[in-house]
């Protein structure tokens, strides 16, 4: 469907059809933004143009903050962290800037130096200057809600709940829970994967990855060595389980009479059907977080060196809205060849990988 | 009237459900369920989630009486503040009124 207004018309996909001089062109959202991060001063305000229209005639005002973080640049990690003081009101109340002393209390600390840890792999590893490769600022917002069970990205900023106590325990307590929502971020600024079905199972399993692997990065620790758990500790004593979710073998990571059992499959033949959760994103991510525990097992050393040189350029370079798992098993062979060679030890586990949780790869040699 | 809260996604992805009897609301909220229920127009704001945004929650919140049944389908973001602070109380006090149903289901 589209819709009209002014001398620019736009379709509901979200792509954009300037007329200009006559002429019609379709800009897709990615390509604004990306003109917006990397054109020219007169390129970058008619794509900034072009998204600020897009997003009021979809009702959509937060772009304006987003975006304009991407007309700065910075070289250093910029982290702010804010106390909700137990309201739902974002950002809430200053406590605790760059350089800064400790303080504040753990949620504070773990909130700063946990963003400090995820900024710190992006940046040595992936050669990536923030969540926007521009230095975009890391807020994150701690002390949200009441009892709030839950951490969220909300497409600027991290929020963090304190957990009810009862269930949970404070979400800035794990750092791969700190990693995962950052890396929400990244992939926002990237493949912006839709928060739906496969695409935003996609985008869970990213951040699962690269949040265990800022885990893995802090603690030097090898794939052996790696508990491939995401959100471990977080539940309290009176829950039987270890994490929210296993890497390593999905759907083991609670069984337990109040919350039920970790509902994650770990292979296709497992795929779950439904509506809830944007169409299970929180639980069909278990077959990607599997496949690329097994790559990095099957690589050995460090997961960040091999596996998640392969993951990072896969989201960065190849993946887009829409993409599914088909897609992104593809994408990683790709990457493989192209990093390892046609034939390597790397292309061959990525693709014996993939086949182990039911997708085969069917690039040829 | 009866009130079933649905919740879904989240970090953690689990689903809940908790349902409970209007009568056992205080009267402020009894007063914002009736509103809800003989509301002729949308109670939800026209607001989608911001672009990017992930672990959100995602609400279904069916309201009914012996002649009429609403249902609500929405997010954090765009949750109507009535609906919002029987949803807010509704979960907060599941422990100390009487619930028909109050299980997580993965």
């Amino acid at each position: 469907m589209f819709f009209k207004k002014g001398s620019t018309v736009v379709r509901r996909s979200g792509r954009l059809l300037n007329w200009t001089n006559h002429t019609c062109f379709i800009i897709p959202e990615y390509v604004n933004k990306k003109i917006v991060e990397k054109g020219t001063k007169k390129q970058k305000e008619q794509a900034w143009k072009n998204l600020i229209l897009t997003e009021q005639l979809r009702g959509r005002r937060l772009v304006t903050g987003l975006m304009s973080s991407m007309f700065s640049v910075s070289n250093r990690l910029e982290r702010t962290i804010f106390d909700a003081k137990n309201s739902e009101n974002l950002p809430g109340t200053l406590v605790r800037r760059e350089g800064e002393k400790a303080k504040g209390g753990k949620p504070v600390t773990e909130a700063y130096d946990y963003s400090g840890s995820t900024y710190n792999l992006f940046r040595e590893i992936f050669d990536r200057n923030s969540i926007d490769t521009r230095g975009m600022k890391l807020d994150s917002t701690v002390h949200y809600g009441d009892d709030y069970n839950n951490a969220f990205w909300n497409g600027t900023q991290m929020v963090y709940g304190d957990g009810d106590g009862d269930i949970f325990q404070r979400f800035t307590k794990s750092i791969d829970v700190i990693g995962h929502e950052l890396t929400h971020g990244v992939t926002q600024y990237e493949a912006a994967l839709e928060y739906e079905g496969q695409a935003g199972a996609l985008n869970e399993s990213f951040s699962d990855v690269f949040g265990s692997l800022v885990k893995q990065y802090s603690l030097k620790q090898k794939v052996d060595k790696a508990d491939w758990l995401i959100g471990s500790g977080l539940f309290t004593r009176k829950i039987r389980g270890s994490a929210l979710r296993s890497m390593k073998e999905p759907g083991t990571a609670y069984d337990d009479p109040i919350i039920g059992k970790d509902p994650q499959p770990g292979h296709m033949k497992d795929y779950v059907e439904t509506t809830d959760d944007n169409g299970g994103v929180h639980i069909n991510s278990g077959i990607p977080n599997r496949a690329f525990y097994l790559i990095a097992k099957e690589l050995g050393g460090y997961a960040w060196e091999k596996a998640g040189k392969i993951w990072y350029l896969t989201l960065t370079e190849r993946l887009r809205e829409r993409s599914d798992f088909q897609k992104a098993a593809e994408s990683t062979f790709q990457v493989a060849r192209n990093l390892y060679g046609e034939g390597s030890h790397e292309e061959d586990a990525v693709k014996q990988s993939w086949n182990l949780v039911g997708i085969k790869i069917k690039s040829k040699r | 009237m009866i009130i079933k809260v649905e919740r879904s996604g989240g970090l953690v992805g689990l689903h809940t459900s908790t349902e409970i009897d209007a009568k056992d609301l205080p009267p402020q909220l009894i007063t914002k369920a009736r509103k809800i229920i003989n509301a002729k127009i949308s109670l939800l704001p026209r607001k989608a989630k911001p672009i990017g945004s992930a672990d959100h929650y995602s609400f279904k919140i069916s309201i009914h009486d012996s002649k009429r049944r609403k249902v609500f389908e929405c997010t954090q973001y765009n949750i109507h503040d009535d609906l919002k602070s029987l949803v807010n109380y509704i979960e907060k006090n599941s422990k100390k009124v009487k619930l028909k149903d109050a299980s997580f289901k993965p």
